[in-house]
C-alpha cells in the first residue's frame, strides 16, 4: 500500500480515538468506536494479518456496537452527573 | 479554581506519552522481518507438513495450542452463563414489532448470504483466513440483525434459546470428545495427526485431521453463546421499555 494511504489511515485512527475519549455524547462515542474498529481492521489487513482483521471487524463493529447500544438504551444518565459537568465547564 | 482536574490531566498525558515511547522502543527492538527465528520459524516451516492445514494461524490455534483454545471457549461459556443468570429475572416478555418494511425485506434478502458467509468461514478455517471464532461471531451478528430488524420474538422463534443452549453445550462436548479420541489413541489430549486422523491432501476441504472438526465445535459454541448473550440483554430491554412505535434500539 502506498505511504500516503497509510498516513491517512493512521491519522484518521488517532482522530477517531481522540473523538471517542473526548466526546460527551455516549451514542456518538459508540458509533465512532465502530468506525475506529473498521479502520483498525483495514490496517490489520494491510499489515498482512487477515485473521486478526476479520476478528476485529466482526467483533468491534458488530457485536460490541450492538451490546453497547443495548447497554446505552438500558441505562440512563443521572441528572446530578450533568450538573457536575456543567460546573466544570 | 480547582487544581485537581488539571493535575489529573497532566498526569494522564505523561502516562500516555511514556507508554507510547515504550511501545515504539518495543517496535524498534523487534527482529527484522526478513529473518524469522524461534518457534515462528518452526511453525512456518513445518506447520503444513505436521498438521496438513494451509492456514498457519489456524494450525497453531487448533493443533499446537488447541488446549488454549479450549480455555478461551470456556471463558465465553462462563460469560454466557453469568449474563444469562443476571438477566433471567423475567420469563415472559413483549417483543417489539421491528423496523420498517424496507429494512425487513432488505435484511430478509441479505440474511441467507450472511449465514452462508459464516458457514464458509467456519468450514474453510484450515485453508483460508478465518476459523471457528470469526465465523461464529458472524453468525451471532446475523442473529443480532434479525433481533433488531424483526423483533426479538421472531428471532427466538427461528433460533430458540433452548437450541442455542444445546448448540453451545454440544460444541463444548464435541471439542472435548475430539480431544479424548487423541487420549484414547495414546498420544495425548487434542493430538491431531499423531492420533491417526487422516491428513488428506493439503488445501482440500477434507484435510488437516481434527482442525475442521474443532473449527465447527468452536463456531457452534461462539455463535450460540454470543447470540444468547445479546438475546438475554435485548429481552430485558423489551420488558422494561414501553413501545409506541419503532424498534428496540432507537
Amino acid at each position: 500500500m502506498s505511504l500516503a494511504f497509510m498516513v491517512f489511515l493512521y491519522l484518521f485512527l488517532i482522530a477517531t480515538a481522540l473523538v471517542i475519549s473526548a466526546i460527551g455524547d455516549i451514542l456518538s462515542a459508540v458509533i465512532t468506536l465502530s468506525v475506529f474498529g473498521i479502520l483498525l481492521a483495514t490496517a490489520f489487513a494491510i499489515l498482512q494479518a487477515p485473521d486478526v482483521a476479520l476478528t476485529q471487524a466482526v467483533i468491534n463493529s458488530g457485536i460490541v456496537t450492538a451490546l453497547f447500544l443495548v447497554a446505552f438504551s438500558q441505562t440512563e444518565r443521572p441528572p446530578c452527573y450533568d450538573k457536575e459537568e456543567e460546573k466544570e465547564e | 479554581m480547582n487544581i485537581r482536574p488539571f493535575l489529573f490531566r497532566i498526569t494522564a498525558l505523561f502516562l500516555c506519552a511514556f507508554l507510547g515511547v515504550m511501545l515504539f522502543r518495543g517496535i524498534a527492538a523487534m527482529p527484522p522481518k526478513e529473518s524469522v527465528t524461534g518457534p515462528a520459524a518452526h511453525y512456518l516451516e513445518r506447520a503444513s507438513r505436521e498438521t496438513g492445514a494451509r492456514n498457519v494461524v489456524g494450525a497453531i490455534l487448533f493443533d499446537y495450542r488447541a488446549f488454549d483454545t479450549l480455555g478461551e471457549s470456556t471463558v465465553i461459556f462462563t460469560a454466557v452463563c453469568g449474563i444469562s443468570m443476571l438477566f433471567s429475572r423475567r420469563k415472559f416478555h413483549r417483543s417489539s414489532s421491528g423496523l420498517s418494511f424496507i429494512a425487513k425485506r432488505g435484511i430478509g434478502i441479505m440474511a441467507p448470504f450472511l449465514i452462508m458467509y459464516a458457514t464458509v468461514i467456519i468450514l474453510f478455517g484450515h485453508i483460508s483466513p478465518g476459523g471457528g471464532f470469526q465465523g461464529g461471531t458472524i453468525f451471532a451478528t446475523v442473529t443480532v440483525l434479525l433481533c433488531v430488524v424483526f423483533g426479538s420474538s421472531f428471532e427466538s422463534s427461528y433460533f430458540p434459546p433452548k437450541t442455542k443452549e444445546s448448540l453451545e453445550s454440544g460444541g463444548a462436548l464435541l471439542f472435548c470428545g475430539i480431544g479424548l479420541v487423541g487420549l484414547a489413541a495414546g498420544t495425548g489430549f487434542l493430538s491431531n495427526l499423531s492420533a491417526g486422523f487422516p491428513a488428506g491432501r493439503e488445501g482440500s476441504l477434507l484435510s488437516a485431521g481434527t482442525i475442521p472438526l474443532l473449527n465447527i465445535a468452536v463456531g457452534m459454541k461462539v455463535g450460540a453463546g454470543l447470540s444468547a448473550i445479546f438475546y438475554s440483554m435485548i429481552k430485558m430491554l423489551d420488558t422494561t421499555n414501553d413501545y409506541r412505535e419503532g424498534g428496540p434500539i432507537r
